[in-house]
């Protein structure tokens, strides 16, 4: 049996798709291009539930240490997923918690490829470490990270606004953030 | 930060109690002021990352080429004040986010958001002063 969720994004992408679940894995495909993702339930080793900016991310771990993740679904929809996914891959959902604070201060923690900013111990946002174009480090306490635009885009083929660079002020840390592999300059 | 020194005299705030309160508008991954909850939600990678306006010290646009760019200074330790007295933190030892820039084609849209951030950084400031006078 094949449970199906509509208006479901791949990762940043702008369209939609369909996302299904059965016994012999997940899979998406795109509304418009018919693109299709699929996650074999023998690779499938973790999932996660958080809210993103398109309501809820399905964010799912493989066997070979990548993760996919598939935006839009909704919040009745959790217990819905979550015993899909128990039943069918004998995994649990875990939700990870979202700071919606409004503080620009917190803890810089990296995490595999992604380097997550958290506020009151509840992830704020993460940033993908290998869209990093360019780092810098200006005086002793900050640290910019440039991004090379996602869809290599020329015009309207981005989901929303692009974020192009970010800098924090970190006090006295520099050189922790400069010696991992954020890339550098 | 435990010492009793810092974080003296920060008053706190929040944007939003959880994820409930989130306004619709940040499913359109765009930059949105949402003036009742005093905050700027920022698209960041497929998060909607609010930032409560007193956080947030100024907002200006430049255009270069085919693209409008919008950058967003935060209040962080270690910048000159100026002549006003230094902002209290709650954490002077955290990480702090100092700036982000964003681009985009529409020029209009980025031009309007300067407005609005501005014009709610008045308001917030205006706020501020007229607490103090009525503690005085």
């Amino acid at each position: 049996m094949t449970s199906q969720f509509d208006k479901i994004y791949y990762g940043l992408s702008p369209e939609v798709g369909k996302f299904r679940v059965a016994a012999s894995g997940m899979g998406w495909k795109g509304t418009e291009s018919n693109n299709t993702v699929t996650l074999e339930a023998s690779k499938i080793k973790w999932a996660q539930w958080i809210r993103v900016a398109r309501h809820f991310q399905l964010r799912v771990g493989l066997a070979d240490h990548s993760k996919q993740k598939f935006d839009g679904f909704l919040r009745e929809e959790h217990d819905k997923i979550a015993s899909l996914l128990k039943n069918h891959f004998a995994i649990t959902l875990e939700t990870q918690e979202v700071s919606f604070k409004g503080w620009n201060w917190g803890v810089a923690d990296f995490r595999g490829q992604d380097l997550a900013f958290l506020v009151s111990d509840k992830t704020s946002f993460e940033l993908p470490l290998n869209n990093v174009a360019n780092s810098n480090i200006a005086g002793r306490t900050e640290v910019s990270l440039e991004f090379a635009n996602l869809a290599g885009s020329s015009k309207g083929k981005i989901a929303g606004d692009e974020m192009v660079e970010i800098r924090f002020h970190v006090p006295g840390n520099v050189s922790k953030i400069k010696d991992s592999d954020a890339g550098s300059a | 930060g435990s010492s009793g020194k810092e974080g003296k005299g920060w008053k706190k705030f929040q944007s939003y109690k959880g994820e409930g309160a989130l306004p619709d508008e940040v499913e359109r991954l765009r930059i949105f002021v949402d003036r009742k909850a005093q905050s700027v939600i920022l698209p960041i990678h497929g998060f909607a990352v609010p930032f409560h306006i007193n956080t947030i010290k100024n907002a200006s646009k430049s255009d270069e080429g085919d693209f409008t760019y919008l950058r967003i200074n935060f209040q962080t330790p270690g910048q000159l004040a100026g002549k006003k007295e230094d902002t209290p933190f709650e954490d002077p030892d955290a990480t702090f986010i100092r700036s982000v820039s964003y681009r985009s084609p529409d020029g209009h849209r980025f031009d309007n958001l300067v407005k609005q951030i501005t014009d709610l950084k008045k308001e917030a400031n205006k706020r501020e002063q007229q607490k103090k006078e009525m503690a005085d």
